[in-house]
């Protein structure tokens, strides 16, 4: 059983990394981008928000921040196309700090307090970008488009926000089988529980946000490259974090499969309403399937259907 | 081995614990015993970690527990059964018994931890595959203990562990809390079960209003009027 799902995993993954080479139109390699993009987001958020039940509605500082990063080193440093991909990572590893640090004071706040908390953070550090002349201010950054073809640029950026999303669902992976997820998930039953058994809640749930921030972070600088402007208002924009929440929640919070499903359905659905309806209908339509889904299946899609499986 | 000296806790303006002092030695059963809101579970908490002390002292063999965090504490061997069995209910009996091996050094032993605990309650193994919130209370004491034997301690606190037991499952618990002090754990026991934790225990405690309003070996305590008037209802 194990190894058939390894096998049919791998064959999925190589029929991923296969589809630019099949000469698709640009329209699909960037519906997949950004499908991949959100897969990243939701599983990321996934690591403090699913399991340790520390409900972050500020996910989009550290994807703005990544993004922020990495335009503004590609165009003071002049960077080749290559390098501006590589500078991602770093991008990554500030957002991640800035988790560090914002996380300490912040993850002693628990229940709806951390909640609000967190929106405050990425309002103020969007606050702060945007009035940083430095980081382009109110205007933005631009960046220097590839000097190739549209569809080899967007193919490249495709393999390499697909392979973004291997590394962090196999992090997730090892996440939701170790023994630090399970620490996490002992911290959303009960912290004080879980602090009389010796578990250094503290420290783990720090560990969970930086982990949380930096693959955001990575795919912000991707998207950065991707778009080749950004402004503070794209980047930071909450849609975002309440949208990574959302695909979360409406797959299933806590665990490995939730944020993958819950990312695939609402990019699918939303991609379809935005082509086939007017974009005010769309919405309506959005927001109702939120609505249904929050009621009738509040543990997200996974858990509803495990339980109608069981019965 | 446990030594409190004079501890002072506060709520805000509240005083929970105004001075109490006392100890635990080694392979000792203590009971703490006192009514409502006055101070047991408190106590119990400052020891855990899980409080500030406002003043006073907490002595581990010798050396001082003030400003460790709760998993330092429980590194140390001290670890505490919460009110109320607080289960990781969505989780399996397993799963929550593997939880209380979390820290390094005692996850190396988790295996033979297991063994022992399924040794101790065979009912246990008969459920590790249930969920710890489908159990019948006496079943859930049961798995509290359990998991607290997991980070293998030397010092074993319980809070109210009979809460809400049929008597039969109460009686089970208390025997085998027996038990395992016999086999050298020292055990620091609150309950309202005054006579049972009285019959089963060799010093006790009475705390009244966070202080400490008798003190002595559980036979005295058991003759004493004031206790048989507060506690037993003779």
């Amino acid at each position: 059983m194990q190894k058939y799902r390894l096998v049919a995993i791998a064959i999925l993954i190589v029929m991923l990394a296969a589809f630019p080479f099949l000469e698709p139109e640009v329209y699909y390699l960037s519906f997949m981008f950004s499908l991949f993009m959100y897969v990243v987001l939701a599983s990321s958020w996934n690591f403090i928000g699913g399991y340790t039940g520390y409900l972050s509605f500020g996910h989009a500082a550290f994807f703005g921040i990544g993004a922020f990063a990495t335009a503004k080193a590609a165009s003071m440093l002049e960077l080749t196309p290559f390098l501006t991909i590589l500078a991602s990572i770093p991008a990554g590893a500030l957002a991640a700090l800035v988790a560090l640090i914002v996380g300490y004071p912040c993850l002693k706040i628990r229940g709806p307090y951390f909640s609000v908390v967190t929106i405050c953070f990425a309002f103020v550090v969007e606050l702060t970008v945007k009035n940083i002349e430095f980081l382009g201010g109110a205007e933005g950054i631009w960046l220097k488009f590839m000097d190739i073809p549209e569809k080899l640029s967007r193919s490249i950026l495709y393999e390499v926000m697909l392979l973004l999303m291997i590394v962090t669902l196999s992090v997730a992976w090892w996440l939701d089988r170790s023994r630090f997820g399970a620490g996490l998930r002992a911290i959303r039953s009960d912290e004080e529980v879980a602090e009389t058994m010796a578990i250094p809640t503290a420290k783990i749930k720090i560990q969970a946000f930086v982990l949380s921030a930096f693959f955001p972070g990575i795919a912000g600088g991707l998207f950065a490259y991707y778009l080749t402007y950004i402004h503070a208002d794209v980047v930071f924009n909450i849609n975002i974090s309440i949208l990574i929440v959302l695909m979360a929640m409406f797959g299933g919070g806590g665990t490995w499969l939730g944020p993958i499903i819950g990312a695939v359905i609402l990019t699918v659905v939303n991609e379809g309403l935005s082509t086939f309806a007017q974009a005010e209908i769309a919405r309506i339509i959005y927001g109702a399937l939120f609505i249904v889904v929050t009621i009738f299946m509040p543990n997200g899609i996974i858990d509803f259907f495990r339980k109608k499986g069981s019965s | 081995m446990l030594r409190v000296d004079n501890l002072t806790v506060c709520y805000g303006q509240m005083q929970a614990l105004r001075g109490v002092s006392m100890e635990v030695s080694p392979g000792e059963m203590v009971a703490l015993i006192g009514g409502n809101g006055a101070g047991k579970t408190t106590l119990l908490n400052t020891i855990s970690g899980l409080i500030p002390p406002a003043g006073g002292s907490l002595g581990w063999e010798g050396r001082p527990l003030n400003g460790l965090t709760p998993d330092m504490i429980c590194r140390e061997g001290i670890v505490q059964v919460p009110e109320g069995r607080k289960l990781f209910p969505a989780m399996t009996v397993e799963e929550n018994l593997i939880m209380g091996a979390y820290l390094p050094t005692v996850r190396k032993q988790s295996r033979e931890s297991l063994r022992k605990v399924y040794d101790i309650f065979p009912r246990l193994a008969d459920r590790r595959r249930q969920l710890a919130g489908s159990m019948s209370g006496g079943e859930q004491q049961m798995a509290a203990l359990g998991r607290a034997l997991m980070a293998r301690p030397r010092l074993l606190m319980l809070d109210e562990p009979s809460l809400g037991l049929s008597p039969k499952a109460a009686a089970e618990i208390f025997a085998t809390i027996r038990v395992l002090n016999k086999e050298g754990l020292s055990v620091l026991l609150v309950s309202q079960e005054v006579l049972e934790t009285l019959a089963i225990t060799a010093r006790g405690y009475v705390l009244e209003n966070g202080v400490v309003a008798l003190k002595g070996p559980s036979s005295e305590l058991r003759e004493d009027p004031k206790v048989k008037t507060s506690y037993l209802g003779l």
